[in-house]
Parts: structure tokens; sequence; C-alpha cells
């Protein structure tokens, strides 16, 4: 008897675990935390439930291999520039760089300097020209460096502690794609959107001309852009007109990539802008550009859009700002995308899922009462079809949801909508092992056997049949869950953990409810 | 002593004798369904697809109805909108498109002033789509449209956007079919490992009979595929076995007991011992897909349909379909004199 009560104890306490646990999830994560006698851990809703976003980007590769590609070419152009060996012509053609020397000796030579220079395959070699293509093992080289510098750069935009978005997330997904998790309605979709562009890519560049209008400019030039110059335009924000065309050099005279800081501070009039900080490489050339160059005007140039071409007062070395009319946002993203640098390598949004917070919260609501209404008919008709056995088996079964709640608390799993499905067909499903085993104990009975003996044999049989019932059931939940993606990985994790809880609640609940009552009690009916 | 029952002790129903037809009505069914393939076609979600899929709500109470949102959309360019309505306030529409060229015509058509968006919304709109570059195409259609049809019929939220592209709708197909076929292979390793190898065709027959009808329901209606049946259809084939199992674990064990028996008389009463069970369960899950369906909203809506098909399904197959298609299986072996022995120890320890 006192084993009993051992036991009864023991359960008694590990069920009552699972349900503070569960409990807990009903009090908000910061009221949790501070305090010391309820647990960290919770539930993680989904971005299904809890509205957000999630997109599977596709890293476009192939862009950096085609970019390497251009590499050796301008290596080679620059090689021979400098008298290394001569070419007659030297391109990149689709998936190949292909030259012209000017003898068979130059084509040795070039031969020799793209032995030397590694990573490059002879793909054909023909008279004097040659085909390069990029080594298997170099082309993976050049796939897997993009892809963890667009990792490297989505993760400073995104995650950025100071203007990123909290709890989010950025992760690897095989070879060329990138998943994004950007959970709530903090943010919205065109802002989000921001964050992917290849963007942040930024230049500075002396003023040769400008006026209000291309035409007006233009007029001046002969009617054409000259020679090593380029058009960019300052824009209204709101309407995308052109207040301002300008006449740029080609080349950049200083780029971000010698950023090391950037950040929103506020001009005279409190307006945003966005205060930058160069290394010491980058001071030196902007010092010396800037001290060249006073009394011009420097564009400052993101993405090809002139953000604001101010006049050059005085050398300007490792601090400068950029002014463009900002919102306090549009200043904190522009500071995020700087600071982060451009994406190497672009990528496409291949698969969006994007939820509102309220259709989220009707999700949850309609889930809990559909777990509810689930939960109730099925304590009914337990209760009604085997009596004082079926209290038993509702106690369980309410012990198995606390538990599988618990369980899920305790792991910090995620609960999706179909996740919420998953309880709800677990809270129907679990009352098998129930009824099996009743089942059993009543054909035990009928057979003639004694309350007791049935009750044990009743369970004896029934162990290994549930088992083997759950087990298959378990296989193809684990299945789900290796294949299945974001909201559908819920269900498989709420379906194996319940699968697992409600055996644990049948063979272990179930039974200490029987040897509590009747236990060796002889009785002469028994309610089942 | 007295119980509730659902079924009577000693229930003897005939459920083997009439195999064949069961057998034959279990195959027409499939067979309508296959041929229901081509005739109708199947209907992918854009979860396999591709295609994208978004759910407005009309937040002024405007009464609209879905031929003022399609008008809206075909002015945009969008060849043959696919709206919905639904929700209580009868203000959601959703709306389905998927052509790949969508991008160009909405911008075209957006340029030329076809697609109704008010003046000072388009230069708006123009100018962030410009500020975004070109990196979301088919965000900008999302765009387009939410603004046309805010400017033509009334405000409105976003409620949900969903976009597969055709790669990942390719790999998605690929790993939902992956998944069906190895989840099956491994249930006929456990099975055979756990029961004899003999049991394992049997299970098999009736997990691919139950998924093979649910989703030839699925097809027969016109219901749509997407991920959530796919979920549903795996969970199907755990409790469809689930099921098999309990009746296979009694046919085991009768087996063990009644040497001298005829196998189909053993099978029939193995079924017969398990029917209660095998409704009563059935009845609780079924309790549970109820109040998803009638509770659980859009969201959960395609999985309890697939799901309840394949519980129903599951119930019929394994009373009628599992133990017969061991007695087919033995009687072609020719073994009808020497059936199918548990080959695990437990059924035999049983009387031991």
């Amino acid at each position: 008897v006192t084993r009993l009560r051992l036991r009864a104890a023991s359960v008694a306490a590990v069920v009552l675990v699972f349900a503070w646990l569960a409990a807990a999830n009903f009090v908000p994560a910061q009221t949790r935390r501070a305090s010391p006698f309820l647990p960290d851990a919770g539930l993680r809703l989904g971005l299904d439930l809890q509205g957000g976003i999630h997109w599977v980007l596709g890293v476009q590769l192939d862009e950096a291999v085609a970019h390497e590609l251009d590499y050796v070419r301008a290596g080679i152009q620059t090689a021979a520039d400098d008298g290394d060996f001569g070419v007659e012509r030297v391109a990149v053609e689709g998936e190949r760089v292909a030259a012209e020397a000017k003898s068979a000796d130059d084509l040795a030579r070039l031969r020799e300097w793209a032995d030397e220079r590694g990573g490059l395959d002879v793909l054909a070699e023909a008279g004097t020209r040659l085909e390069l293509g990029l080594s298997a093992a170099w082309a993976a080289e050049v796939r897997e460096r993009g892809m963890e510098q667009v990792l490297e750069v989505l993760r400073r935009r995104i995650d950025d502690p100071v203007t990123g978005i909290p709890e989010s997330v950025v992760t690897r997904q095989g070879e060329d794609r990138i998943l994004v998790e950007i959970p709530g309605g903090q943010i919205e979709r065109s802002r989000a959107r921001e964050m992917l562009r290849v963007t942040g890519f930024l230049e500075f560049k002396i003023v040769q001309d400008h006026d209000q209008t291309q035409e007006l400019l233009l007029a001046r030039h002969g009617g054409a852009v000259p020679e090593g110059m380029e058009l960019a335009f300052e824009r209204e924000k709101e309407t995308n007109r052109v207040l301002q065309a300008y006449l740029l050099g080609e080349k950049a005279d200083v780029t971000g990539d010698f950023l090391t800081d950037a950040r929103v501070q506020f001009d005279r009039q409190n307006r945003p802008t966005v205060g930058f900080t160069f290394n010491a490489d980058g001071g030196r050339i902007f010092g010396k550009l800037t001290g060249e160059s006073i009394g011009k005007q420097l564009a400052i140039v993101l993405d090809d859009r002139v953000y604001s071409a101010p006049v050059i007062r005085s050398q300007i070395t490792m601090h400068g700002q950029i002014e463009g009319r900002f919102t306090p946002q549009e200043a904190a993203d522009l500071a995020v995308v700087l600071r982060a640098g451009s994406l190497p390598v672009p990528v496409a949004i291949e698969e969006e899922r994007l939820v509102g917070p309220t259709l989220g919260a009707d999700s949850i609501n309609r889930g809990f009462w559909a777990s509810m209404l689930a939960l109730a008919s099925t304590l009914l008709f337990a209760i009604g079809y085997y009596r004082l056995s079926g209290i038993y088996a509702s106690i369980a079964l309410v012990a198995n949801i606390l538990m599988l709640l618990g369980v899920m608390s305790l792991f910090e799993a995620t609960l999706t909508m179909p996740g919420v499905a998953g309880v709800a067909l677990t809270v129907g499903m679990a009352i098998d092992a129930n009824v099996i085993i009743f089942e059993r104990i009543r054909e035990e009975l009928r057979a003639g056997k004694t309350a007791r003996a049935a009750i044990h044999t009743g369970f004896n049989r029934a162990f290994w049949t549930i088992m083997d019932s759950n087990l298959t059931t378990l296989i193809t939940a684990l299945v789900l869950y290796e294949y299945g993606t974001g909201p559908i990985k819920g269900f498989a994790v709420s379906l194996s953990i319940g699968i697992v809880t409600s055996v644990a609640a049948a063979l272990l609940i179930t039974r200490l409810l029987f040897d509590l009552y009747p236990g060796d009690r002889p009785v002469e009916s028994l309610s089942i | 002593m007295r119980f509730f029952e659902l079924v009577p002790p000693g229930t003897q129903i005939d459920f083997i004798g009439r195999w064949r037809l069961w057998a034959l009505v279990s195959v027409a069914v499939i067979g309508v369904s296959l041929a229901a393939i081509p005739l109708r076609g199947v209907r992918l979600g854009i979860d396999f697809a591709g295609g994208t899929e978004m759910l407005v709500r009309f937040t002024g109470g405007i009464a609209s109805d879905e031929g003022a949102v399609r008008g809206v959309l075909s002015a945009c360019g969008i060849p043959e909108p696919n709206v919905i309505r639904y929700g209580e306030a009868q203000a959601e529409f959703l709306v389905r498109f998927g052509a790949l060229d969508d991008p160009e015509r909405v911008a075209a058509a957006a340029e030329r002033g076809e697609c109704p968006i008010s003046p000072e919304r388009r230069a708006a709109l123009e100018a962030a789509l410009a500020a975004q570059g070109a990196t979301d195409p088919k965000g900008a259609v999302v765009d387009r449209l939410a603004a046309a049809m805010e400017s033509a019929i009334g405000p409105l939220a976003i409620e949900r956007v969903d976009f597969v592209g055709p790669k990942v709708g390719a790999d998605l197909r690929r790993d939902g079919i992956y998944s069906v076929v190895i989840a099956c292979l491994l249930i006929l390793v456990y099975v055979g490992f756990r029961f004899s190898p003999r049991y394992a065709p049997g299970a098999v027959v009736a997990l691919v009979h139950d998924v093979a009808i649910t989703a030839g329901i699925f097809v027969i209606f016109g219901l749509e595929f997407d991920l959530r049946v796919l979920a549903a259809l795996l969970a199907i084939l755990g409790y469809s076995l689930n099921d098999t199992i309990v009746v296979y674990d009694r046919i085991r064990e009768n087996l063990a007991l009644h040497t001298k028996y005829d196998l189909a008389e053993v099978l029939n009463r193995s079924v017969n011992e398990t029917l209660s069970r095998t409704l009563l369960t059935g009845t609780t899950t079924l309790f549970a897909l109820l109040a998803l369906l009638l509770l659980g909203g859009e969201v959960v809506w395609p999985f309890a349909t697939a799901m309840t098909i394949g519980i129903l399904v599951g119930t019929y197959s394994s009373i009628y379909i599992a133990a017969p298609t061991l007695l087919w299986l033995e009687r072609r072996r020719g073994g009808a004199a020497q059936p199918a022995r548990a080959e695990g120890g437990r059924g035999r320890r049983a009387r031991a």
C-alpha cells in the first residue's frame, strides 16, 4: 500500500509539474521571466498564429560564379596590360573565359599565368585561342563563399541589435536557400522587403554638372552624356519626381566599402540624417578627395540614386553625414543597410507566407475552442460509455493534454495552427489506448474472471497492441517532421509528443487509478 | 455484469465471407478516382502548383461581391482571377492567381491606367516600388492589386499572403511524394519486423487503399491538394495502420489459440472481437475532427476534411479490407492449410 501511495504521489507530482509548465503559457513572457516562481520556458507561437513573415530566399549563386568569371577576365586583361603576355581579345562567354593570344608564345605564357592563379581549368585550346573555366572545386568554393556572405549580410541587416527585428531568424536551408522568419506585426511587408535589396552600395562622386531636368542638363553637353560620365537623379521620395539631374563620373571616387559605422543623427533643425564613419584607409582617400575639391559638390549615391549633393566646405576625413529628407524610420533603415554592407549576390523570394496579426489571433481563438469541443465531447462519450472507468480515462486524457502542452513548453516547441489541429486530434485518438484496455478487460470479465484478474490481464494483453499501433503512428509523424515545412512541422511535433504522452497516460495513469480503486478489494462488479 | 455496449459480445458478423464484394467496392472506388484524374484533373493548391494567394478583408463594411473584386483584378492584368468569398461578415475575399508573367502585365496595366488605382495612391506606390528595386516582383503585384482594390472598393487589410515560386512548388511536390513513399516503406519494415513478414503486404494494401480512396475522393469532388492535405494523408497512414495493427494483433493471438479452426473463421472472429474498439476510436476521433470542421475555420478546413474522409475509409478498411487481404494472400500462396503463424514469440507465449 505504501508503494502504491508513493506511485500515486510521484505520478501526481509529474502531472502537476507539466500542468504548471502548460499553465504558465497564459502568463505573458516578460512576467514569466521576471517571476522566480514561473518557468521561463514556454510555447512559441508559429508565424501563422502570431502573424509574421516567412520567406524562403533563393540566392542567385550563378551570379557569384559569373562575377568570378568576370574577375578572371579582368585579371587576364590587367596582366596583358602589364605586358606579361599579349592578348587580342578576352571575354566571358557563358561559363567560360575565352582569350585570343597574340602568338603561340603568348598563349603558353597565358597558360602559365592561369596555372599559377589556380582554380582554373583549361576547357579548350585551339590555335591561339584558350578557353578557361572555373575548376569544380573553385566554383564550389565561390558559391559557398557567396552563400556565406549573403547570410552574413542578411543576419546583420535583420538581426541587427539596434534596428533589426527582435526574434527574427535567418537560417541557411540547403545549398542555395535561406529561410527568414520575421515574427509579429512589427514590420510592414514593404519595409521587410527593403531588407533584401541588393543595396547598400554607397558611392561618393564629385558632381561634374547638374540641372533641374535631364533635358536642360544634357542640352549643355551636346544632347548626350559625355564620355566617362553618367546620369544620376535626386528624386522626391513620395512621388518619384526628379528634383535634380546630375552628371557624375562613371567611377566612384570613394565607396561604402570603407565604412565602419553608420547611425542616425540629427542636424541643427533636428531632422534625421545618417552619420557615417570611415576606417583609416577610407578616411585617407576621402580626405584627399574632399581636400582637392573644396567648393565643389559631392554627390552621395546609394544604389544609383542621389540622396544629397552638399557643397564641400572643408576637408572631411573620417566622419560624414548623409542628408536626404528622411523620416526617422528611413534614416534608421538606411543606417542598417549601410552598416551591413551590400548583398554580394542577389536574392529572390521563392516562397512567402505572410499572416497578419488579426488572422493569427483569430486562429488561436478558433483552435482553442475546437480543442475544447473535441475534449468535451470525448470526455462525455467516455464517461457515458465506460462509467467509472470512463472517468478514469477522462482523468488520464486531461493529464495527457497537460503533459503534451507541458512537454511542448519545456522544449519551447513552436505551436502552429496545424499543431493545434494535432492537439485536437490527439484528444480524439488518445482515448484509443484506453478503449483497447477497457474492451480487453470487458472480454476477460465476460470470460468469467474476477475484476482484479481481468484488470491485470487486460492491461498486460493490451500493452503490445498499444505499443505496436502507436509506434507505427509515430513513424509517420517523424517522416512528416523530416519532410514537412513551417506550420506542418508543428503538426508533426504535437502529433509525435501526443502519441508518447497518450501511451504514458493510459499505461501509467489509468493503471494507477485502477490500482487505487478497486485495487486488491474483492469487488463484485467493475464499472466499465 | 452489464455494460453499455455498442457491439454486443459474441457478435459474429460475416465480414470475411463476402470479401470479394467489398474488395470489388474498393477497387471500383479507386477505379473511379483514377478515371477522374484525366476527366476532372487533379487540383493542386499553390503549395504544389506555385502561385500567389491573398486573403483580404474589407474593413469599411462595404458590401462588395466577388464580381466587383474580380473586375478590379481583371482590369489590373490578372487574366483569370480566382476569387472566393467567405468569413462571418462576408467581407473576406480569397484571391488567387498564378502566372509567371503577372508582374510585367500588372505593371503595364497600372502604367496604362487601366488598373483603378487613385492617382495620389499611384504616385506614392510607384515611388515606393522604385525605391525597393526589383527584388520582389511578386510583392509589387500584391501591392498594386491591394491599392487597386482599396481605391475601387474600400479600405482593406491584407490578412494573409502566400506565394510559392515554381522551384519551391516543384520541391514541395517531390518532398510530398517522398514522404508518403518513405512512410509506407518504414511501416512495411516495422510490420515485417514485429509481425511475420507475411502480414506486412496486407497492412500496406490497407494503407494504400485508405490513402488512395481519400485522395480519390478529393479528385472526384474537385477538392484541392495542398500541404495541409498532405499532412492529413500522412496522419491517415498512421491512423489506418494503428487500426489495422489492432486487428492483426488479435489475429495473431487467435491463430495461436485456435489452431484447428479455418483461417477465414479466425480472421472473422478477430475482426468481430476488435469491432467495438475500431468503432469507438473512430467515433471519438471523428468528434475531434467535427470540432475542427465546425470551429477551426478556413485554415484547418482542408486538413480536417481529408482527415475525416480518411478516418471513415480507414475504419471501413480495418473491418472489410485488412483481414481479407491476409486471407487472399495466404490462399494465393497455397497455404490455406497452414495459415500464417505468429513468428514474434509473443503469440505462442500467450498460450504456452
